[in-house]
């Protein structure tokens, strides 16, 4: 359905989709995780936790650093064993200034994350993320549509999106209820690297100190790597979804009463 | 089912309009914030790599004009520091113990420090100095006089700043024993531990000092270590004496104590000076 022009007072059918404090927690988590991993990598580099006997040739022992490295390589760049951490951290040699921005990010994300669940909480959101058990199927279901995009698009034949009756397909909904539950991690390992000794059944909960170590690093991955499916696929869905996370509402009726 | 249908809903075009344009004005503004915000909090480094010389120059005089210098960026993310040290200090609980762990499960421990290890001659009539007592008095504790306390040991985690951390077996005197056999002034809150033989990366004399806060220096695992693995520590590991303190930072962990002094006010801290948080609770 097309949006409504601005000066038209027609009535116009809406459905409403997330709480304003969802919404803007949606946003902040944005510059916040940014921030986080910028400032994590220049945290990380200062004592790498995935590292190896020294390299003969390079002398690194990281392996994040080997990794930029053979990326520098390619690409001529200059910073070598830096690349990694100068392009997506806040750079080498920094670990004051880096700790101190951490934190600073840190406690703004976890009240962003308290922020986020009353929003749910508030609005009903939390519905739609409930996992339920045809979540297996439909993912599967998903899957197939997602890689048969392409092929009926060149070859010109229809290739209907499959029909949902809930607010998100299952695939979504596995994402979407995934990842405050990785956000809780990371800020749950993280504090288990901050204060081992008072919050030690903490550091047990993850084995060890470096156990806590590799949770957070894997927490970042996942969380970083989440964005770019999520982005890619707003993108293809279209303005009508990117808007609702904006202004709260879509004017993408579901055709339940088609269904009913 | 949980989840409710979606019910749409009847609107009118032009209030969703209007709000619609409102979202999106305050999701601009939020933008430019974020943007402004993050170019004042980047550090200086940073901001050299990302954007040269003379457009940098200028953003920055942009933003110190709305009050975003570089003056005000280091207040708040000090705040930030001092926030996280009060957390810190809520956290801590005189009673409770850190893990301890088994002799056999000690991990290499790295000498970290940037600057040289004492020289040998440097130890040579050592004494630790005692200030700021009850008695008034200033003392002066030779090796022998130390041996005399009861000896401890522990096999505890030391946690640096940078993320590594190493188990290892220490043995010595609690900093408790010390503080009842020369109790602090009253009104003491702080313990100022110095060495005066600490040496720079080039070797030349450099002091190095930390600030321990009473409550954690009369901790139960808090330890001035005579001993790494059943020996005599090592020049590196911060002979003849030194901190061990589980519920601090590595670098909490001065070596080679030669002053203690117990004072109401909270003393400088080597670390602190350089941009590291003060209180260091782990």
């Amino acid at each position: 359905m097309a949006p409504k022009s601005p000066t038209s007072d027609r009535t116009v059918l809406i459905v409403r989709k997330h709480h304003w404090l969802v919404r803007w927690t949606h946003w902040l988590n944005v510059p916040l995780l940014f921030g986080l991993i910028a400032t994590g990598l220049a945290i990380y580099w200062a004592a790498p936790v995935f590292k190896h006997a020294p390299d003969p040739v390079t002398g690194s022992r990281d392996y994040l650093a080997d990794l930029g490295f053979a990326i520098a390589r390619l690409t001529g760049d200059p910073s070598g064993g830096r690349w990694v951490y100068e392009h997506f951290g806040l750079g080498t040699g920094q670990l004051a200034g880096a700790l101190r921005l951490h934190w600073l990010l840190a406690y703004f994300f976890m009240l962003n994350g308290v922020l986020y669940a009353v929003g749910l909480a508030k609005g009903g959101g939390w519905r739609a993320l409930v996992p339920r058990p045809s979540d297996g199927a439909g993912a599967l279901q998903m899957i197939r549509y997602y890689l048969g995009v392409i092929p009926h698009a060149l070859s010109k034949k229809p290739w209907p999106h499959p029909v949902l009756r809930s607010k998100y397909n299952a695939l979504q909904r596995g994402a979407y209820f995934t990842m405050p539950l990785v956000g809780a991690l990371v800020v749950l390992s993280g504090w288990a690297m901050h204060k081992p000794s008072q919050l030690g059944w903490l550091e047990r909960l993850f084995v060890s100190y470096d156990g806590a170590r590799i949770v957070h690093f894997a927490c970042m991955l996942v969380l970083g790597s989440f964005v770019v499916p999520h982005v890619v696929l707003v993108v293809a869905d279209g303005f009508d979804t990117f808007r609702s996370m904006i202004t709260g509402w879509s004017t993408r009726v579901k055709a339940h009463d088609r269904e009913a | 089912m949980i989840e409710k249908p979606e019910i749409p809903e009847a609107a009118s075009g032009h209030a969703i309009a209007q709000q619609s344009r409102r979202e999106f004005i305050a999701f601009t503004a939020g933008i430019l914030a974020t943007a402004a915000g993050a170019w004042w909090l980047l550090p200086d480094r940073t901001k050299a790599r990302l954007l040269p010389g003379a457009a940098r120059d200028r953003l920055d005089t942009l933003a110190a004009r709305v009050g975003l210098s570089g003056r005000n960026r280091e207040l708040f993310l000090d705040r930030a520091l001092t926030f996280d040290d009060d957390v810190a200090e809520a956290l801590f609980s005189r009673d409770r113990r850190v893990r301890t762990y088994a002799r056999s499960e000690t991990t290499p421990l790295k000498p970290n420090y940037h600057g040289r290890p004492p020289l040998p001659e440097s130890l040579a009539g050592w004494t630790l100095t005692l200030d700021g007592l009850a008695s008034g008095r200033t003392e002066r504790l030779d090796a022998s006089a130390l041996a005399r306390f009861p000896k401890r040991e522990q096999v505890t985690r030391l946690v640096c700043v940078e993320g590594w951390s190493a188990v290892a077996w220490w043995g010595g005197i609690a900093f408790a024993d010390l503080l009842r056999a020369f109790p602090p002034a009253p009104g003491a809150r702080w313990a100022a531990l110095r060495s005066q033989i600490s040496r720079d990366p080039a070797g030349r004399p450099e002091p190095y000092f930390v600030s321990i806060d009473l409550p954690t220096a009369h901790h139960a695992q808090t330890l001035l270590a005579t001993e790494l693995s059943g020996r005599p520590l090592p020049l590196a590991h911060g002979a003849p004496l030194r901190l061990v303190a589980p519920v601090k930072l590595g670098l909490k962990n001065i070596k080679a104590i030669t002053h203690i002094a117990y004072q109401a006010e909270e003393p400088a801290d080597y670390w602190n000076l350089r941009g590291y948080s003060k209180y260091d609770g782990l």
